[in-house]
């Protein structure tokens, strides 16, 4: 089923949590919420579940406006982060319980929830206790629950935070893997941007209740519209610099007060013709270590990655962040000379923050 | 010894890098603040007591011991007091090395003994003024009176013409013996003039001594309170130092909780017997013994008052109306107040707690209105009005319902929304949402509450007093004011077994229940809006 939001608005008192909010999802997208806490993702999927009525705008299931149905007459699931089991049931109760609800006859719900449980692998859990059952497995019970009636719409409000790093991996595969396989259009709110890219189809990245890209995880990281989006997507973030670009001949002068760097790039000769202050945006993984680079600058501190170092380089008083191979064996307080992948330039319009190269 | 080895070499140990400043310099100055700060403490409050207070008592002629006593007792606490700070300040350290404690508890001893020296020569004035009054005589009980068996030589006394062996029969025309001469002396402030009436050789005649301070008296007094305070203070040391540091909140817990306990034990002792000596059983004639069971036939007779047992009946139903009225009023309320957002709920929420806080005594008329009033509504008039069951049972529910509100929204405000949103996308509505789903989380609270709830009906007396005539809808505490108000001599003992009777469910209660009463403590005192 599609879902369609339309000049969506929700203030609490004084508080606009969501402003003007348009989106569609297509039937059986994956589509992620992004955005840092407070940014208004986790309002928006309440309209859509219902638990709030939105102050304005249109919400669309299919062709169906449900601003003002019932959560229960929605026919969705949800996944909380907190998974909202039901300590007094058992596993079997609590994913049987919005078939009883539904009236569905004791037989059927029985099927039904065996079916539901081993689609999780938690068949022979259902004679538990929520409490008797690890992070995981509530998780498992939390989906279980929330698939076994079959909704049109799975909404997922930070499913994975209160799971442990390696558990959160497995469980991220098996959410998106279940999504594909079932084919229900699917919300998923988290500030993890690793899970919004691993996962979703498209992301929704919203900040301070705002709408500020909606694009694919390619899109987004390879093209951002925004300064929000440039410096939100990617870890480690983007590193930003004031700077000015002036032809030189054929060459493009990136400067400012500590640094000159000669580039000869598309990207470069397109800020050019942007007289004035820029932002400049390069990702560290897009700054290497080069002999005769022309930034030069002392290694503050050294952050081992595993596979590979992240070194924070001062240039005068900038900052420049750099991934570089461990076997450099780069260490604080050494001097470095930097080189920077011109094609991979991003360039910002401090006024409006938007880019100049992607509109 | 070098008291500097002792000191550091096993701090030495402990610490094998240079701490400035040392640990062990570190402790003396922690120790030595706070004998300080308890000294001046205490010397203070003896200071308001001896110095400010009793002045002005007896400024407006209130002649009383107390104050003394207290200032007295505080000086007197001031050695035992420092060596229980060193004590405790030292016990931490005691695990870390018995030697060091022993140290310690030496220069424990060794400051009281400096604060004492310094207290009396800071104040020798005052050690003197403490002196025992005296008229310098000493004397023996005779049937005739108080006989002197010895006088001071030179003293007021001798030189006001009274000799070995005259007999004083009273002072002024009250007559008197030994042990009434003594405290007046002692009671008398000093320089009190005393008018002696003596006996002597059949002649009667009147002589006038004033007392004045005994310095041998007085020294001996000071002498021996002295001791006492320092073998108090071992003592205390002692205890300080040996027993387990958690067990001394327990002690100290144990030796307050002692007349409670005392009382509890009359109780139950008196409630078996004819009549009590202390917390001894005794029979009529005041020798051990007299047990009896004869205080309990009030559960099988029916007096003039009636039965016990429809006193029960009432405290009973009053208890149980109650608890189920609160149980389902609070819980929705409650439920409403933590989960829904309208228009004056904090102001609500506000002055359901002025509400508790509320003195329901002074509330008894307008109730008394009310409750006339809800009697003269046809049919419910009956069941809810003035000297009525139900009526006294809707005053108690009202008075109850801001505590219960507001415990109870402490235990949904822990319920976490999630948990309803859940329910709500499950399918369910709102009220099933409410009964299948949070309720059965608040099990305890509701537990908790309802304990509550029937203890406080079953008990309660304001109310039932005040808005009940006669014996048909009095309850349990009623009916026991009502035998103490009895013009006939009063039988404490049936009394007690009353007292007792009434407990018993109380008991049974607590026995079953302490752990959900212990939930209100938990659930409830996260309450916030």
């Amino acid at each position: 089923m599609k879902v369609d939001i339309e000049q969506l608005n929700k203030s609490f008192g004084t508080v606009v949590a969501v402003h003007d909010l348009n989106l569609d999802i297509r039937a059986g997208e994956f589509v992620a919420f992004l955005g840092p806490s407070g940014c208004g993702k986790t309002t928006t999927l309440l309209m859509i579940a219902g638990i709030y009525k939105p102050t304005g705008g249109v919400i669309r299931f299919g062709e169906r406006v449900v601003n003002t149905v019932q959560p229960r007459d929605r026919n969705i699931g949800m996944v909380f982060q907190s998974y909202a089991l039901y300590p007094h049931m058992s596993v079997f109760e609590n994913i049987a319980y919005p078939l009883k609800l539904k009236g569905v006859s004791k037989d059927e719900q029985r099927v039904r929830v065996q079916r539901s449980a081993d689609v999780m692998g938690i068949g022979d859990l259902l004679h538990r206790r929520p409490g008797q059952l690890s992070g995981g497995q509530q998780q498992r019970v939390a989906l279980g629950r929330a698939l076994v009636k079959e909704p049109d719409v799975l909404l997922f409000d930070e499913p994975l935070s209160n799971l442990d790093a390696r558990l959160r991996l497995t469980m991220r595969g098996e959410i998106k893997a279940l999504q594909k396989r079932l084919g229900i259009t699917s919300i998923y709110v988290t500030h993890d941007q690793v899970e919004a890219l691993t996962m979703a189809d498209r992301i929704a990245v919203m900040n301070e209740g705002l709408l500020e890209a909606y694009d694919t995880p390619d899109d987004l990281y390879d093209h951002p519209k925004t300064l929000f989006i440039a410096s939100f997507v990617g870890n480690p973030p983007m590193n930003i610099l004031p700077i000015q670009a002036a032809l030189e001949g054929d060459a493009v002068i990136l400067q400012n007060d500590a640094l000159r760097l000669p580039v000869r790039s598309e990207r470069a000769l397109k800020a050019a013709q942007q007289h004035g202050d820029l932002l400049m945006g390069v990702r560290p993984e897009d700054v290497t270590l080069s002999a005769d680079g022309a930034l030069c600058g002392e290694v503050f501190v050294v952050e081992p990655l595993g596979r590979e170092d992240m070194i924070d380089v001062r240039i005068g008083q900038h900052r420049l962040a750099a991934l570089v191979t461990t076997e450099k064996r780069i260490r604080a307080g050494n001097r470095v000379r930097l080189d920077i992948n011109a094609d991979k330039l991003q360039f910002f319009d401090p006024a409006s923050k938007r880019s100049i190269l992607w509109t | 010894m070098n008291v500097d080895e002792t000191l550091s070499a096993p701090l030495a140990d402990l610490s094998p890098t240079t701490v400035v400043p040392p640990p062990w310099l570190k402790m003396l100055i922690q120790i030595a603040r706070n004998c300080l700060v308890v000294t001046v403490i205490l010397a203070l409050l003896a200071l308001v007591f001896g110095s400010i207070l009793r002045p002005a008592l007896e400024a407006v002629n209130v002649n009383e011991e107390l104050t003394a006593l207290l200032s007295w007792l505080l000086i007197a606490a001031i050695p035992p007091a420092l060596y229980l700070t060193v004590g405790f300040t030292a016990r931490t350290l005691r695990n870390a090395h018995p030697a060091r404690a022993l140290v310690v508890a030496l220069l424990a001893a060794t400051l009281v003994y400096g604060a004492t020296l310094l207290w009396n020569a800071a104040f020798p004035a005052a050690q003197a003024a403490q002196g025992q009054p005296s008229l310098e005589m000493t004397f023996a009980q005779a049937d005739s009176g108080v006989v002197i068996e010895s006088i001071v030589a030179g003293s007021a006394a001798e030189q006001a013409g009274l000799r070995v062996g005259d007999v004083i029969t009273a002072i002024r025309r009250e007559s008197i013996d030994l042990a009434a001469l003594q405290s007046r002396i002692e009671e008398e402030p000093l320089g009190t003039p005393f008018r002696l009436r003596v006996q002597r050789d059949g002649e009667e005649f009147q002589v006038t001594v004033n007392s004045i301070a005994s310095a041998t008296g007085a020294g001996n007094a000071a002498l021996s309170r002295a001791a006492a305070g320092r073998a108090v203070a071992l003592v205390v040391t002692a205890v300080g130092l040996l027993v387990p540091f958690n067990w001394l909140p327990y002690l100290l817990l144990g030796v307050t909780l002692l007349p409670l306990l005392l009382g509890y034990t009359w109780l139950i002792v008196a409630t078996f017997s004819q009549e009590t000596h202390g917390l001894l059983p005794v029979d009529s004639t005041g020798s051990l013994g007299g047990l009896t069971l004869s205080n309990w036939d009030f559960l099988t007779e029916v007096s003039r008052r009636g039965s016990v047992w429809t006193y029960t009946l009432n405290s009973f139903a009053i208890a149980v109306i109650m608890t189920a009225a609160l149980l389902v009023l609070c819980s929705m309320a409650a439920y409403a107040l933590s989960r829904m957002e309208f228009r004056g709920r904090r102001l609500f929420l506000s002055f359901t707690l002025i509400l508790h806080g509320f003195p329901a005594v002074t509330l008894l008329i307008p109730i008394y209105l009310v409750l006339l009033n809800l009697g003269a509504l046809p049919i419910i008039g009956e069941y809810i009005g003035f000297n009525t069951l139900g009526g006294i049972a809707l005053v108690e529910i009202a008075f109850g319902m801001p505590f219960g509100v507001w415990l109870m929204k402490g235990f949904f405000d822990n319920i976490s929304w999630d948990m309803e949103r859940s329910a709500l996308i499950d399918g369910a509505n709102r009220w099933r949402t409410f009964w299948e789903i949070i309720l059965p989380q608040i099990r305890p609270g509701l537990f908790a509450l309802g304990i509550f709830s029937f203890v406080g009906g079953w008990n309660t007396y304001l109310i039932p007093a005040t808005f009940s005539t006669g014996t048909r809808i009095a309850n349990l505490p009623v009916y026991i004011q009502q035998l103490l108000g009895e013009t006939n001599p009063i039988n404490w003992n049936e009394i007690a077994a009353i007292g007792l009777f009434q407990m018993i469910p109380i008991l049974i209660l607590f026995v079953f229940a302490q752990e959900y009463l212990l939930n209100i403590y938990s659930g409830g005192s996260k309450g916030s809006s």
